[in-house]
């Protein structure tokens, strides 16, 4: 599956702006999921400066300054990505218990033992490569700047952990729980609307409901982190298609041992498959932010935004 | 009872009660005081309580007027406290020294290398040296830096340690400072006013020299500049004046000689970081901060932050600016680590540790969590993030309940909390009302990194609790700090900590930039000074007249009076006071007098406008000379206390305070006209009194002259005038006739000899603008140029007969109000000009966020 998404940000200034220095992450990450085959980016007025580089999570990080006095910032990010599909039938097949996962995340070897420099075996190449894989996850099971565990959060997910239960299972009733108990009410949350707001008037967005999900999953010591993308939206049977009436989207994905981070969609209750376009992950939104700035003068501001994810095959 | 007839006697060691096992710096593990405290306790004995409680205060002075002071949060009543030091100090004999120091030298490499491996390889946590969550949990890990060390010797150019001597007389670190370590500037501080109050036993003493240490530590912050850069600009960042140890900043860097900014001085272009300056942008190499390093770039780091600079994060990565430390460092102050150094120091060094680390259990381990939560009533329990409502508690002093939701938090999140134990600090002499008292002490070490070594400082700043048997030596709780002598085996001489020129080498002088943010508070002393210079000498011309109205019972008076107080109204701006009031105000006027010099709250009156003088004046701190902070001090510690918290104060004493006030300016502003080189500072500094002096003149001039009033009144109006612009000598003297209103207008507005005409005001600014630093050469004139150009060639061209026709029907002069008001107007758009061109600084950031991602499949 081939996608291409333009996604245009622009911001109005009252006064005008002397500098400003922004940060993107606009631009889809490569992972088995999924392929960036062309990726461009289009900034009015023209950067003086701009540099690309990898953040800790491996995102795709656009540095960008503007030094010039200027009213309006336009920034047109263009790209193409191939999807994957794997069978996630046999990624749900997988029956180790939340239990298990956990134990596994917290039972690290914690010792000074200083591996041989040779002779490693294949297994023990791939035992390390797992340990890596492991020592990852694990931050993921930790308070991060805008979600932190609480005993509501427990108490709202502790249904779904049932004993013994596969934590396949348990994600995925978490996921459909989130979906029929929340209302999506774009009204209702901003930014910095706390997750106790969002489960007290079970409301909110995209955002609130992957960290929603990722907090209850945390507070059982399971590993998940926040995605930051695009989801393909179909036209209604003889609608036509709307160029830019997408938007970004969000959704979470969980450690699960043996099999890899596997994603979730508690916004739409699915299984991401092959609609789910993936730019950036961390800990919560606020690591992978799409685009920020800091704009010195410009006085009051204004905020558009258009998104188009466009199938191409 | 206990025989209080002679004091004297008690005052003698015989009477220093140490308790029973606690450690006593004096006595060691023994019976008898150890040699070198016994010649130091003698020489205090034979100087006698007296005369050390008079050495104390003499400390106390010098510390006061130098502007040694530490701000407390949360108290704006009483922002600044003063720093207090015991004429006591900690004496280490020379041999212990070198085992702290080796120790400490460790360390330092040792968390150099921790700090290096968690921003590069993480093989600690590859190979499970270290527990992820230690790492991964604490807010000081700050993820964009990963990968942006610099290639540098050593990483951690700056540490800190605070020392505790445990029951057995053992040396433990409490903690390690390691992200912007505060107190070297204090303990340097609190040295040079012991040399000056104790100089006879400090010489005796054989006492190791402070200077040795800064003289690395500005070579260390200049051997981080990148691309080897010889002669780097190195610049102190500070948060601000109300910063906890903001003299500190100040401090240092007028001794080091660095420049002092703001966040908001700084500025990232191109890829590098910049000073705004009154010439235009400095590039910057090196970045000494005091600001905590999350606040550092509100771009990449802590989003809200005003206190850093946007994008600075980048230009570290691409190797254009250096930081000490490093951006991330604090990941070193979590107590966590303490528990797994020494493993660390057997891995990196293959060293045990020389000073240990107080025992500490971190509960993100299983067994370690158990034991912190079964023994939690003898330990100290602490958050690995430390957070204004998140302190350290000791398990022994909470109630059951609390105790409770302790351990239900521990075990909520284990690795978010360490267990230690509670040491029992060693006691040291301290001077305590009259007597020599054992205080528990802690000693804060300062470490700077030197080529691929490290430089301890030889003391250090010793901190002791201010009631007995208490632990909490902090600041902020009210301990009193000491001096830290190390003993040497030889006299130490003192370095300079200037490199010394090779012979014949020739110096090129450097003018340190000026920033914006620096000019403008320069100007605004300038202004500030003026209005209270202004309102002072009319309140006085008031208060006499007022006198002479009681004495007299003169009609005449009475009127002159009322114009008077009308027009102290409008030149302080304190309406509607005497405009548009009651007679029965006009007749009683002492209340609102009095409110006009006391009030602080108030804006306009003589005690808001001395604090706002103080205020721009502390902003700047590290410009001013050493004697004129001390003037400074004088005229805001002299009026609090004589007027603003005497509420016994009538009419009568606060003219004698308004004398005393005015002496006090004259002698800052005499010290400033000698002292200041006349640079960039000095003409802002001018500048500001200038333009307030001709826009107070003018004020003054409009409300007693504009209108016309009978001849008997006149004459008194326009003495009151020449009185109250310190010009009734001058007048008398120059036209030896009486007083008539267009000599006087000829004497202040026209007279450029006359250093309070409006004229000489004028003249002063347009050659201080003139000479102002300019970004772009063009042959046209600037704004600023044209404005003073403008007013000045008005004010020449009038002529004084005209000013005085009085327009017959309303009875004003209507030539001089015009006159009087354009130069008001102009002078007022001078003032902004000079805002938007040399003040630019000032321009507020935005944060952009994309909003809410919403979208539904």
């Amino acid at each position: 599956m081939k996608y291409r998404i333009t996604h245009i940000t622009t911001y109005r200034y009252s006064q005008s702006v002397g500098l400003c220095q922004n940060e993107a992450r606009l631009q889809p990450r490569n992972f088995w999921r999924q392929q960036c085959d062309y990726s461009h980016f289009d900034i009015q007025p023209q950067p003086t400066d701009f540099r690309e580089w990898t953040d800790f999570f491996g995102n795709q990080v656009n540095y960008f300054a503007i030094q010039q006095p200027h009213t309006q910032l336009i920034v047109t990010a263009i790209s193409e990505v191939t999807l994957f599909p794997r069978q996630n039938n046999l990624d749900l097949l997988n029956r180790m218990t939340w239990e298990q996962a956990r134990n596994l995340l917290q039972e690290m070897p914690m010792q000074g033992q200083t591996q041989s420099q040779q002779g490693q075996s294949q297994s023990q190449l791939q035992n390390q490569e797992q340990l890596l894989e492991i020592l990852d996850a694990r931050q993921y099971v930790l308070d991060s700047p805008m979600i932190s565990v609480t005993p509501e959060l427990a108490d709202y997910a502790q249904s779904s952990f049932q004993l013994n239960r596969a934590l396949v299972d348990v994600v995925y009733d978490l996921m459909q729980r989130i979906y029929r108990d929340f209302t999506y009410d774009p009204s209702f949350t901003t930014i910095a609307t706390p997750l106790s707001d969002v489960l007290k008037f079970r409301r909110g967005v995209c955002q609130d409901f992957a960290h929603l999900a990722i907090g209850c999953l945390r507070a059982y010591n399971i590993a998940a982190r926040y995605i930051s993308g695009y989801v393909e939206t179909l036209p209604e049977a003889g609608q036509q298609r709307l160029v830019g009436a997408d938007a970004s989207h969000a959704w979470f994905s969980v450690y699960i041992p043996n099999t890899g981070w596997l994603d979730f969609d508690p916004t739409n209750n699915t299984v991401p498959l092959d609609q789910h376009i993936t730019l950036a992950w961390g800990r919560d939104y606020a690591d992978v932010t799409p685009l920020k700035g800091i704009a010195f003068g410009g006085g009051q501001h204004t905020l558009s935004v258009s998104v188009d994810v466009l199938r191409l095959e | 009872m206990r025989n209080t007839s002679s004091p004297a006697n008690e005052f003698g060691t015989q009477y220093y009660a140490t308790q029973l096992g606690i450690y006593d710096e004096m006595y060691a593990s023994e019976n008898k005081a150890l040699p070198y405290w016994e010649r130091f306790m003698s020489a205090l004995d034979s100087m006698g309580s007296e005369k050390l409680e008079a050495r104390r205060k003499e400390a106390q002075r010098l510390l006061r007027e130098n502007g040694v002071t530490y701000n407390v949060y949360g108290d704006s009543q009483n922002l600044t406290r003063p720093w207090r030091l015991d004429p006591v100090p900690l004496l280490i004999s020379s041999e212990e020294w070198t085992a702290i120091e080796a120790g400490l030298q460790q360390r330092a490499v040792l968390l150099n290398l921790i700090l290096k491996d968690i921003y590069g390889e993480q093989n600690l946590l590859k190979k499970g040296l270290l527990p992820a969550e230690l790492i991964f949990g604490h807010e000081g890990f700050l993820r964009p830096c990963v990968g942006a060390l610099q290639n540098q010797q050593q990483h951690l150019t700056l540490y800190s340690a605070n020392l505790a001597r445990g029951p057995k007389g053992r040396m433990w670190v409490l903690d390690d400072r390691a992200q912007a370590p505060s107190g070297s500037g204090y303990a340097l501080e609190n040295r040079t006013v012991m040399t000056r109050v104790l100089p006879d036993i400090f010489r005796e003493t054989q006492v190791r020299r402070l200077s040795g240490f800064f003289k690395a530590f500005r070579k260390g912050l200049a051997d981080i500049a990148m691309h080897n850069k010889e002669d780097p600009r190195i610049v102190i960042l500070t948060p601000g004046p109300l910063n906890e140890t903001y003299f500190e900043h100040a401090y240092l860097a007028a001794y080091l000689g660095f420049t002092l900014v703001q966040g908001g001085d700084l500025t990232v272009r191109d890829g590098r970081v910049w000073l705004k300056s009154l010439s235009g942008l400095q590039a910057v190499d090196v970045i000494l901060r005091r600001v905590d390093d999350s606040f550092c770039d509100p771009l990449e780091l802590r989003s809200i932050s005003q206190l850093g600079i946007a994008g600075l994060l980048e230009v570290v990565r691409r190797g254009n600016v250096a930081i000490a430390n490093p951006l991330g460092s604090s990941i070193l102050e979590n107590p966590a680590l303490l528990a797994f150094l020494p493993r660390l120091a057997r891995y990196f060094l293959n060293e045990e540790l020389k000073l240990p680390s107080v025992a500490t259990w971190w509960c993100g381990q299983r067994r370690e969590r158990d034991f912190v939560l079964q023994n939690i009533d003898s330990l100290v329990i602490k958050p690995i993030n430390r957070s204004q409502d998140n302190h350290a508690v000791f398990g022994g002093l909470l109630s059951s309940k609390e105790k409770e939701q302790l351990c239900r938090q521990i075990l909520a999140k284990p690795h978010n909390f360490v267990g230690q134990e509670h040491v029992s600090f060693s006691t040291l002499p301290a001077f305590i009302d009259h007597h020599i008292e054992p205080r528990n002490a802690v000693l804060r070490t300062f470490v700077v990194a030197n080529g691929d070594d490290y430089t301890v400082m030889s003391g250090g700043l010793t901190r002791v609790a201010r009631r007995k048997d208490n632990f909490v030596v902090s600041n902020q709780a009210g301990g009193i700090s000491k001096d830290t002598w190390v003993l040497a085996a030889k006299p130490d001489k003192p370095v300079s900590i200037w490199t010394e020129p090779k012979r014949n080498q020739l110096i090129e002088a450097v003018i340190e930039p000026l920033t914006s943010r620096a000019a403008d508070n320069l100007f605004w002393v300038g202004r500030h000074l003026e209005r209270v210079k202004t309102s002072t000498r009319l309140l006085r011309t008031v208060l006499r007249k007022h006198r002479e109205t009681l004495e007299f019972k003169d009609e005449i008076d009475n009127e002159c009076l009322q114009v008077l107080l009308r027009t102290l109204t409008q030149v302080s701006g304190t309406y509607p006071g005497f405009i548009k009031c009651d007679a029965q105000l006009l007749k009683t006027p002492q209340q609102e007098l009095l409110s006009l010099a006391k009030d602080g709250q108030r804006k306009g009156t003589l005690s808001a406008n001395i604090q706002a003088f103080v205020q721009a004046a502390f902003s700047i701190r590290d410009l001013w000379s050493q004697d004129t902070w001390r003037s400074v001090d004088n005229i805001q510690r002299r009026w609090q206390q004589r007027v603003m918290n005497n509420n016994e104060m009538n009419i009568e004493q606060l003219q004698n305070h308004l004398d005393d006030l005015i002496t006090g300016i004259v002698a800052f502003t005499g010290l400033t006209s000698e002292s200041m080189t006349r640079e960039s500072a000095w003409l802002m500094l001018d500048s500001g009194r200038r333009l307030e002096r001709a826009l107070t003149l003018i004020a003054l001039l409009r409300s007693t002259l504009a209108s016309r009033h009978a001849d008997a009144l006149q004459s008194q109006v326009l003495e009151a005038v020449l009185v109250s612009t310190d010009s009734l000598t001058i007048y008398q003297r120059r036209y030896r006739s009486y007083i008539q209103l267009p000599l006087v207008l000829e004497l202040l507005l026209l007279d450029e000899s006359h250093p309070r005409s409006l004229a000489y005001q004028l003249a002063q600014l347009s050659t201080h603008i003139s000479a102002l630093p300019r970004t772009k050469s063009t042959r046209q004139l600037s704004a600023e140029e044209r404005l003073i150009l403008q007013a000045y060639t008005d004010l020449r061209l009038c002529n004084v007969l005209e000013l005085t026709q009085v327009n017959e029907e309303d009875g004003i002069y209507v030539h001089l109000e015009r006159l009087l008001s354009n130069m008001t107007d102009l002078l007022w758009r001078l003032a902004d000009v000079i805002a938007d061109a040399y003040f630019s600084h000032s321009q507020t950031s935005q944060l952009m966020l994309l909003n809410t991602p919403e979208d539904e499949l």
